[in-house]
């Protein structure tokens, strides 16, 4: 067995570390070279000289944070060598543009798989099954009792929801980006006719997307709007920064929601403080995690993002898979 | 109509947060469904049925049994959602999904008339197969009403008020009636509901049950402008509030959880059949000490409440004594709506009629409270600090000219309770919480200085506010030296002001002392360790009291 300090990509101040090739993934410090895997903000640090992604992902953070920062992208399946390493991006089925990053050396194939889902999203690339040697998994819903229903469901769910009570406005929160497009996507499937609202965040994204090719219905944004009567019966999308502020106050008659895996439990709903929680994520369940696992072939896997506990000791003892710890 | 229903509703209640939208969905509920559905509806709701038909540990080892699961693995996932039949429900998804005939519409009066308690005439091997093929044949979306009607704990925040509330509604009654109708036990058959929802009143149906229970606030600045003369002043007992009943010649003792206690209290049932008249008295059961006429410790009531058909030599060892403090009815008349200085009257007049007509010596297990006369509010205070040498929590003080009405009424009775005692202390463990606490450190223990140790003397978990919950959990995780199962324990580092009501000596714990109802009032960040207080400033607040 190696030492920790041996293997192509470690832990280093609490970042995905590739020392052969001096390039970080997803730092969470500036750095000189950073792989990006998608364009949500827990993943990105301003100040690196140099951000490596794919096309998507790159449009998505330019939009976010501006034109100022340099990055170089490959598309899905391009291979490109940093120090004689292949590196290259696969879908993850997370977000737009969201991938894995899959390291080849020396015939030794690591794969960082990023946030990923395997459910069916139409506003994204869906999860490629990548084989490799070594995998690092995010684990952020590593329990058997996360199972997500299929989206379609979830979505009339919220139709029903907003149904159920004509004369209310209803807020529904969820991330500005990726959640909040594939929400729009589903729900404008359903039986649900009534206005559909934005908050600027949101709106922007909306539009980065079908300037991506991604259909999103088109929704008004919720800033333009002057008469809050009027909003009666609408469904209205907001980020849940917003949730407990007094920007609630600028409604009348509400009825409150949060789309979020964490919602599947009736503690973590109760104590959200919403009204409803409807429980879709994007990241992948226990299912998601265990089949990814067996599917990428991997002889040795690491967990980050999430308690890894429970599953590395259900794939230590019922699979006979090799779960190895970084020590942070 | 079915179990489908009730778990809809179930659903709707659990995810709407106004009463009013809460009593709508009630409401509407009970008017769209058969009678003894309702019955059986409210019977869970109310929490008037505790029944566990299985423990929750053992539907988990069920669980774990039939579907081939690591029992390690079911415990971590419980320690996240805090509540057995939950957790087995999440882990149930989709896989039960067989061919077999699904019981879609399953009625909730079959379902807990007929189903579950055929469960209890099987062996081991059956039920389990049972509730398998349960599982199997119950849609996924019925599985947590199911799951949680077995294991006993429907709990969903659907208070006994709520469904007074609606029910007055529905028929168009005053709660007052219906809060008496529910009273007691309540037995789920469509008699009942249609009772409950009888428009006729009839006192005589009403018969063995008590009435709602007037509880006190908490003192009020306000009171104090008034005149003292105004109220009634009378010790504030820590015993069990009950009411004792004599209707018709029969006895029912109802404590204020309504529950009917007779078999627990079979001498007082006993003597108190002997008095002529019929009555309602509200009073106080204590275990109490004889020779110096002061109620024993709560600890020594806890040795009988739990205990049904007590041999004499339990009774003899713990002796009780009913403590009224109010009549509300005698001789099938009402007199609630007496003033209160009224009723004492009546009170003080009945009880020395029966002491010289009863054969039996009633004073032995009978009494009225003997009210207190300050001369001011200064006056007041000074007993109300005096209540521990007699083993009270402080006053009660009623409004002299007040009927007795139901529930936390206000501006008629307060409670001025003695101001708890308190210690600094350094939290030391912490446990994860259960039910709406799950996945938080919500349970502490907090230790105090023995020389230069610390040494653990109390636990709590009420006090903090739910940021402040979060906070420190957060911190429990950053500070954790080991982690023993769901207990961690901690970097001594944090201080607490711990608040209780009473101090004693204790042989059980390592402190050498227990505390009664501990809780944090504080969390003292202004304080490092060292100035928490040490075991000997505990000893000192114990001899200061006795």
């Amino acid at each position: 067995m190696r030492t920790k300090q041996e293997y192509l990509i470690r832990y280093k101040d609490g970042n995905l570390y590739c020392e052969l090739a001096d390039i970080w993934i997803d730092p969470s410090k500036p750095v000189k070279k950073a792989l990006i895997t998608h364009a949500h903000f827990d993943h990105f640090t301003f100040g690196c000289e140099e951000y490596i992604s794919t096309k998507e992902t790159a449009i998505l953070l330019k939009e976010r944070v501006g034109d100022n920062i340099k990055i170089k992208t490959f598309e899905y399946g391009e291979e490109f060598k940093i120090n004689g390493i292949n590196i290259s991006f696969h879908p993850s089925g997370h977000i737009l543009g969201s991938s894995q990053i899959r390291f080849i050396f020396a015939e030794e194939k690591w794969l960082i798989s990023g946030d990923f889902k395997l459910q069916k999203d139409q506003t994204c690339k869906q999860y490629e099954i990548v084989k490799t040697d070594y995998l690092i998994s995010e684990c952020t819903f590593g329990l058997p009792i996360f199972k997500w229903d299929e989206s379609n469901k979830i979505a009339n769910d919220i139709s029903k929801w907003i149904a159920n009570a004509p004369e209310k406005t209803s807020l529904l929160f969820c991330y500005s980006l990726g959640k909040a497009q594939r929400l729009l996507n589903e729900i404008s499937q359903t039986n649900f006719k009534g206005k559909i609202y934005s908050h600027g965040s949101i709106h922007k994204m909306n539009k980065s997307y079908r300037e991506l090719g991604i259909d999103i219905k088109d929704t008004i944004k919720i800033e333009d709007k002057k008469k809050i009567d009027e909003l009666k019966g609408s469904l209205i999308l907001l980020p849940p920064s917003l949730s407990k502020d007094s920007y609630l106050k600028n409604f009348k008659n509400i009825q409150t929601a949060f789309a979020s895996g964490w919602m599947s439990i009736r503690a973590l709903r109760k104590r959200s403080g919403y009204d409803k929680g409807f429980a879709i994520s994007d990241h992948a369940d226990w299912d998601g995690i265990l089949e990814v696992v067996k599917k990428s072939e991997a002889k040795n896997v690491f967990f980050h993002h999430g308690d890894s506990e429970a599953l590395s000791k259900y794939l230590v003892e019922k699979e006979s898979i090799n779960v190895l710890l970084f020590g942070k | 109509m079915s179990l489908k229903k009730f778990s809809e509703l179930f659903g709707d209640l659990d995810s709407i947060n106004s009463t009013n939208n809460k009593i709508a969905v009630l409401k509407n509920y009970f008017l769209s469904n058969d009678p003894i559905d309702n019955a059986w509806a409210i019977y869970l709701l109310t929490g008037k049925s505790n029944k566990r038909f299985i423990s929750g540990r053992y539907l988990k080892n069920l669980f774990s049994q039939i579907y081939e699961y690591p029992q390690w693995l079911i415990d971590i996932c419980y320690l996240k959602v805090g509540d057995s039949a939950e957790v087995i429900t999440l882990l149930l998804k989709n896989k039960t999904n067989s061919r077999k005939k699904k019981l879609s519409n399953i009625s909730l009066n079959e379902l807990l008339s007929e189903t579950i308690p055929a469960l209890s005439k099987l062996n081991e091997e059956e039920k389990n197969l049972e509730i398998k093929n349960l599982w199997e044949r119950l849609p996924e979306e019925n599985h947590l009403t199911f799951n949680k009607i077995l294991t006993g704990t429907f709990r969903v925040g659907v208070s006994i008020g709520l469904i007074t509330k609606s029910i007055s509604k529905l028929i168009n009654i005053e709660e007052e009636i219906i809060s008496h109708r529910l009273m007691g036990d309540f037995k789920p058959s469509t008699d009942s509901y249609e009772f409950l929802i009888n428009k006729n009143i009839n006192i005589q149906e009403l018969n063995s049950k008590p009435f709602p229970f007037l509880l006190a606030n908490t003192i009020e600045d306000k009171i104090f402008k008034n005149s003292i003369n105004d109220f009634q002043f009378e010790w504030k007992y820590d015993g069990i509030r009950m009411q004792l009943i004599k209707r018709s010649g029969n006895i029912s003792l109802w404590t204020r959880g309504q529950e009917l206690v007779n078999e627990s209290f079979p001498e007082l049932v006993e003597k108190m059949s002997h008095i002529k008249d019929d009555f309602v008295l509200d009073g106080e059961l204590l275990v109490w000490n004889f020779k110096e006429q002061i109620a024993f410790d709560f600890s020594l009531l806890q040795k009988r409440i739990n205990r049904k058909s007590p041999t004499k030599s339990i009774q003899i060892k713990y002796p009780i004594i009913f403590i009224a403090y109010d009549l509300l009815e005698i001789n099938g008349r009402d007199i609630r709506e007496i003033k209160l200085e009224n009723r004492r009257i009546e009170l003080e007049k009945y009880f020395s009629k029966w002491q010289i007509k009863t054969e039996n010596n009633i004073s032995d297990i009978f009494k009225i409270c003997d009210l207190i006369f300050p001369k001011d509010w200064p006056d007041a205070l000074t007993y109300k600090e005096k209540s521990r040498e007699n083993n009270t929590e402080g006053l009660i003080i009623k409004k002299k000219n007040s009927t007795y009405s139901s529930g936390r009424k206000k501006g008629i009775w307060w409670k001025y309770k003695v101001d708890p005692m308190q210690l600094d202390a350094v939290l030391i463990y912490a446990k994860g919480g259960s039910g709406r606490r799950a996945g938080l450190y919500t349970d502490y223990s907090f230790a105090l200085w023995k020389d230069k140790e610390l040494i653990k003397f109390a636990s709590a978990y009420s006090g903090l506010t739910n940021i402040e919950i979060k906070e420190l959990d957060k911190w429990i995780r950053k500070n954790t030296i080991e982690k023993f199962g769901p207990v961690r324990s901690l970097k001594p580092e944090m201080v607490f002001e711990i608040s209780f009501e009473k101090i004693q000596i204790s042989k059980r714990h390592k402190s050498g002392i227990a505390v009664r109802f501990p809780r944090i009032t504080k969390w003292r960040k202004d304080k490092k360790i060292n100035d928490a207080d040490s075991l000997e400033n505990a000893y000192e607040l114990m001899k200061k009291i006795s």
